[in-house]
């Protein structure tokens, strides 16, 4: 009886966070005409999907997102991994050099802004998704080094220790033996890092032009001209979350299972 | 030839924590060693000089006639059996044994063939294609041993590689162990908590405490010559009983009172006690040289049965010597001992057994050879 009431509960709780969303997905379902109907589904269209890709370049757009939200994190792993290694095992600049990782997160993106938007437009790297995924990448950067230097610290020292007497060098070890055990706080990582790219909006506003416009810009774009249609905006929320949604399941997945589990006692 | 020299090794963790002081140790070529000591006492921290893995705070390390003191571990050519297994997860069993012979370049179907006759002579055939965390713990530790074994390195380094097994499988393990360090013949450092082990595998022990060694010999040498009450205590169970007495009386008789037991001194170690007439002192007296038989020699003592461990060959009892109960010895005595608990019977101390110990240093007076 408890069980059932508890459940009771929880599924309440549950409507109450996701009901927005779903409200979304169901108005991006529904004609503009009717979107604003107090029915649950009045009519079923796909318009609003299609005018978004054929009267807005909604594709281009995701495409844009794709890449710079992958290109960050492929540019930035390979930078992020040994680095927080380095963190995690040595002594490498000491606290002064965590702190300083951390302290670029508590930066407000604003304030780096402007000088970017002037450092970009003499460098000519505004309007290019090249630009936009660099400083991604150095959003990206603190922010993975700081979460893997966690996963690298749970890998135990002794596994270094026994690569390294099996024969290889300190460098061997690491990625031989220690990359492949992080592999799934890795994974976790890249997949926040693709996450925080996605969602960007500052920068891609500020240093992009219609040809290099990100997801989150052309959603806004929507809500302009002629006042806010809606049923498309919706349409494009609901695409913008979809690879969110497939993220947090793969998060999931990698997370459960423990790093090192079976190397040790 | 890899003999391994330690000359002055400190290892210093900073913010006070010394883990190793000054040690000076040579292991020779092919000796197998024990390292023994209670927790906390660097054991590993030494182990994991010698590998490399640690760096030397001051002093040298010689392998062979190789300065490795700053060395890489791969350039020493060690295997190491950590404490904690340290299995790679991510590769299975065989893999795992493969790795280090790998990364020296063997050739497959050698390497094939390490691998088959570890295996076999540690029972993983049915496991070589699992991963670790599919294992049971001993099986586990077995893998981290035949992962060491197959790279037949110069020098063994094995951090408590049986502690982890049941009754049955340690004892087959330390004979197979015995076995491969005869065919092999290379150095081996065995680090153990275990008296069985420490007495009976390896050519000498090292005795540490505090990061210091205490005494290095033969275990039988050892055990009949422990340097101080620390060793005395600890390289046996049960622990040497010792009682603080005093010595009193001229080298022609020399007399020995305790508020437990009193006796006159056996002749022939008058020389080597001398020394500690008029001072305070700490007698010791193994489980063993108490007897509940007379015997020639043997000095009697009243006492009260308090427990009994009768663990079938022997039976191990505690004796109150007071009514208060504090003064408590241990005895080993025969399988066919049998007392109710409470009885006061007499006991037999063999006192040409004993051990002197010098109450303020706790240091040992050598009495020199067992007769
Ligand atoms: N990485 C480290 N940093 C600081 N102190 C350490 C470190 N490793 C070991 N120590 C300290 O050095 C001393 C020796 O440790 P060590 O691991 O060598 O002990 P041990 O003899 O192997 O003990 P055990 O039998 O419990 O394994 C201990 O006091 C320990 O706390
Ligand atoms: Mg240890």
């Amino acid at each position: 009886m408890l069980r059932v009431l508890s459940h009771l509960g929880l599924c309440l709780a549950c409507l109450i966070v996701l009901l927005p969303i779903l409200w979304v997905l169901r108005t991006s379902l529904v004609p503009e005409s009717l979107s604003y109907s107090t029915s649950i589904l009045p009519a079923v269209t796909f318009e609003n999907y299609a005018s978004l890709f054929a009267d807005n370049r909604f594709g281009t757009n995701y495409m844009n997102s794709i890449i710079v939200a992958a290109g960050s994190v492929i540019l930035a792993m390979p930078l992020a991994a040994p680095t927080g290694y380095a963190f995690a095992r040595f002594r490498t600049s000491g606290r002064a050099g965590r702190f300083a990782v951390l302290a670029t997160q508590m930066l407000p993106p604003v304030a780096l802004a402007l000088p970017i938007f002037m450092l970009y437009r003499s460098l000519g790297l505004t309007n290019s998704l090249f630009g936009l995924t660099l400083v991604y990448t150095a959003i990206n950067l603190p922010f993975l080094t700081w979460i893997l230097m966690g996963f690298f610290e749970a890998v135990p020292r002794d596994l270094e220790g026994a690569a390294m007497t099996d024969g290889a060098t300190a460098f061997g070890a690491f990625v031989r033996v220690v990359l492949p055990v992080a592999a799934p706080g890795i994974a976790a990582a890249a997949v926040l890092g693709f996450i925080i790219s996605w969602n960007e909006f500052l920068f891609a506003l500020i240093l992009g032009g219609p040809r290099t416009a990100t997801v989150p810009v052309a959603l806004a774009a929507l809500q302009t001209s002629n006042g806010v249609e809606i049923s498309k905006v919706s349409a494009g929320v609901s695409l913008a979350i979809l690879p969110l949604m497939l993220a947090s399941r793969f998060i999931q997945k990698y997370l459960v299972q423990g790093l090192s589990f079976g190397s040790v006692k | 030839m890899a003999s391994i020299t330690l000359e002055n090794v400190s290892k210093d963790y900073g913010s006070g924590v010394v883990g190793v002081r000054d040690m000076n140790l040579t292991i020779e070529d092919g000796e197998f060693m024990i390292f023994l000591g209670p927790s906390g006492c660097g054991k590993s921290t030494t182990l994991r000089m010698i590998a490399g893995l640690e760096d030397i705070s001051t002093g040298r390390l010689r392998i062979g006639e190789r300065d490795v003191t700053r060395a890489a571990p791969r350039e020493r050519n060690v295997a190491v059996v950590f404490q904690s297994y340290a299995l790679y997860p991510h590769m299975s069993v065989r893999q795992n044994m493969e790795f280090g012979l790998k990364m020296r370049g063997m050739a497959p179907a050698d390497r094939a063939a390490r691998i088959e006759a570890a295996a076999d002579i540690l029972g993983l055939q049915p496991y070589l294609n699992r991963r670790p965390a599919a294992l049971s713990g001993g099986q586990r530790q077995r893998v981290a041993l035949g992962r060491a074994m197959v790279r037949e390195p110069d020098v063994f380094l094995m951090d408590e590689p049986l502690s982890n097994l049941d009754a049955k499988l340690r004892a087959e393990m330390r004979l197979e162990l015995i076995k491969l360090h005869r065919r092999l013949g290379r150095t081996t450092v065995f680090v153990t908590h275990d008296q069985v082990e420490a007495m009976t595998m390896g050519d000498r022990i090292c005795i540490m405490r505090d990061g210091n060694l205490v005494q290095v010999g033969k275990p039988l040498e050892v055990y009949a010559n422990p340097v101080d009450t620390f060793v005395a205590q600890f390289l046996a169970s049960p622990q040497m009983n010792l009682v603080e007495a005093r010595l009193n009386g001229n080298a022609g008789a020399i007399e020995l009172t305790s508020d437990i037991l009193s006796f006159t001194l056996p002749r022939f170690l008058h020389a080597a006690f001398a020394k500690a007439l008029g001072r305070a002192v700490i007698f010791g007296l193994r489980p063993e040289d108490i007897h509940a038989e007379p015997r020639p020699g043997a000095v009697p003592f009243e006492a009260s049965v308090v427990a009994i461990e009768a663990l079938g060959m022997e039976n191990i009892a505690i004796l109150a010597l007071d009514q208060s109960g504090k003064r408590e010895l241990s005895a080993r005595l025969g399988r066919d001992f049998s007392a109710s608990i409470g009885d006061r019977l007499t006991f037999y101390a063999d006192v040409a057994r004993m051990h002197l110990f010098d109450a303020e240093t706790t240091r040992a007076f050598p009495r020199g050879r067992m007769e």
